[in-house]
């Protein structure tokens, strides 16, 4: 399996954030991680990128485990990440937001790094060219040298996927992408994403907005109080009745 | 427009080149050369301490004395054994960037105000080493007879001499600092200074980062500790603490933190003003903590931030000039 979650539990103190959870996602594919808010799903994005250390199970990408790895080697791994609330690098440009993103890859040793300049231009002029095209992928190249916290909310989201890209990742997680965008926005969303996917990249996705959730995903698994309630596709999962339970409540209540 | 003013930047610093060399010719005494050689020396713990704490945010306020580490070093090797300058520049400079990675490892628990606090306390600790090891330091009264530095058999024992030793020093701590922040390493400083969490999503290695920092600043007062110590040919403890990492502190806020033109001005700022107003003495300190106050109050980004400003004040003045003519161009295409 390409990238398999295989009954994590992650507690803290007294609270069972994510509970024997298994999730297994295929290369390629679009999965969609839903639920109610609390339910546990940035938590398992953050076990994911090696923010915490899971309490119980473990997370095996490309038959190696890698739950429990520092955040710096699972990104080598082949991880990246946004954040629900953007988190971009707010003294720096928009390429430079990139630019960091690429910096695992610099085949410049750190000493050669200080005292051989030229070999330092370079490999940064490659880079550089490495990030405008994702940057021209996303629709942003006209900001590379503005301050990326200056922009608006939309582009700056894009950025954000844009610096996740740089490092060359395989597989992609998005926290909540669509949060604060309106309806041509989040349509220009689901385009980037499928840019995103053509790119080969696979795309774990936590999601509040249920139509392009219910366009996009192949696959989708619900979480509910830090339990996987139901998985499958978007009409499996929207008929299911405890799905609709635990985002409605019961039947008669809508 | 562009070239001429990349021209015009040649031309400024070939200038300030020109005055730099030729400086001590025209110096009023030896004591202004003194004053000089002293700036430079500073300039080096002002740039590393900008490095790590402008561009990484990692408060190293053991500097004063990973200073001194660097100048017993050499006092010691220099004096016991008689090793050469240039023997002892390297060894001081890597035993003050050891002992700095090693002041930076609480870096991994604590952040930001608890570390400068933590860093404090260990830079006491080292301070108290050099007092309370008497055998080995010379305790209170330090080290003297330190011999001068010499280049294929010619002496460098004046304070005319000296000023060139120090200006390639500087020169060359400058041209590697910029190396240094301009590229890999400064944003990686940068983008765990701005948002830890998502550097570390970006494939930073914080950790490594961390102390490399704290390295850097330490090897810059490492080179600033052998350098003074061939130069002063006597140390003794008490500069080498908390006071000195203070000043500079001073400096680099009131210059601009994260900017090394900033640490320059900011250096020869405060130590130029320190000569005009020696006569207050002890209300010179009282002078660095308003002078922060104000810096921190109006003018974050330093003194260099001002310049910036003035900068972007005029360009913005003539775009606004050739909108206005663009303006009338197009009001005599009007039909």
């Amino acid at each position: 399996m390409f990238l398999e979650i295989d009954q994590l539990t992650m507690q803290f103190g007294g609270l069972v954030a994510v509970n024997n959870v298994s999730i297994s996602i295929k290369k390629g594919e679009i999965h969609g991680l839903i639920g109610p808010n609390g339910s546990g799903k940035t938590t398992i994005f953050n076990v994911l990128s090696g923010y915490y250390k899971p309490t119980g199970g473990k997370v095996s990408f490309e038959g190696r485990t890698i739950s429990g790895l520092p955040a710096h080697q699972i990104t080598a791994a082949g991880f990246a990440r946004t954040f629900q609330n953007m988190r971009l690098f707010k003294t720096m440009t928009v390429l430079e937001n990139l630019l960091v993103a690429m910096g695992h890859h610099a085949k410049v040793g750190l000493l050669q790094e200080i005292l051989n300049p030229v070999a330092v231009h370079r490999e940064e002029e490659k880079f550089v060219e490495k990030a405008m095209d994702l940057l021209d992928l996303l629709e942003v190249a006209d900001f590379a040298n503005e301050l990326a916290t200056s922009l608006p909310y939309g582009n700056q989201r894009r950025v954000e996927m844009a610096r996740a890209l740089a490092t060359d990742p395989k597989v992609i997680l998005l926290d909540e992408p669509a949060a604060g965008l309106n309806e041509v926005e989040t349509e220009d969303l689901r385009k980037t994403l499928m840019k995103i996917r053509d790119l080969g990249v696979t795309i774990f996705l936590v999601e509040h907005d249920m139509k392009l959730v219910m366009e996009i995903c192949e696959e989708i698994s619900v979480l509910d109080y830090g339990k996987k309630i139901a998985e499958g596709t978007g009409a499996v999962i929207s008929k299911d009745p405890v799905v609709i339970e635990a985002y409605l409540g019961q039947e008669e209540d809508k | 427009m562009k070239k001429k003013s990349s021209i015009l930047k040649w031309i400024l610093i070939g200038a300030v080149a020109c005055l730099l060399l030729a400086f001590p010719a025209f110096a009023k005494s030896s004591y202004q050369v003194h004053i000089v050689n002293n700036i430079g020396i500073w300039l080096l713990l002002s740039l590393g301490l900008n490095i790590a704490m402008g561009y990484g945010g990692q408060f190293n306020l053991a500097l004063g004395a990973l200073w001194g580490v660097g100048a017993y070093t050499a006092a010691l090797l220099q004096t016991r054994l008689g090793v050469p300058f240039w023997i002892n520049l390297p060894l001081g400079i890597i035993a003050a960037a050891t002992m700095a990675a090693l002041v930076g490892l609480p870096s991994f628990k604590v952040r930001s105000h608890y570390l400068a606090i933590v860093t404090i306390g260990l830079g006491e600790v080292i301070n108290l080493f050099l007092v309370n090891q008497d055998e080995l330091t010379g305790g209170a009264l330090g080290i003297n007879r330190i011999k001068p530095p010499s280049l294929f058999g010619f002496p460098i024992d004046t304070n005319e001499r000296f000023y060139y030793l120090i200006l390639i020093m500087v020169i060359l701590g400058y041209l590697i600092g910029r190396q240094i922040v301009g590229h890999r390493i400064g944003r990686a400083f940068r983008a765990l200074r701005d948002d830890f969490q998502a550097a570390r999503a970006m494939g930073v290695n914080t950790g490594f980062y961390q102390i490399l920092a704290f390295a850097i600043s330490g090897a810059y007062a490492g080179a600033a500790g052998v350098l003074f110590a061939h130069w002063n040919s006597y140390i003794s403890p008490d500069i080498f603490e908390f006071k000195s990492a203070l000043i500079v502190l001073t400096m680099i806020m009131i210059g601009g933190m994260g900017s090394l033109p900033g640490s320059v001005v900011g250096t020869v700022l405060l130590l130029v003003l320190n000569e005009y107003l020696r006569v207050f003495e002890r209300w010179q300190l009282v002078g660095y903590g308003v002078a922060i106050i104000v810096v921190v109050l109006f003018l974050p980004g330093g003194v260099v931030e001002l310049v910036r400003r003035f900068g972007s004040l005029r360009q913005r003045w003539s775009a606004g000039l050739t909108k206005e003519k663009s303006n009338v161009e197009e009001e005599r295409n009007v039909p």
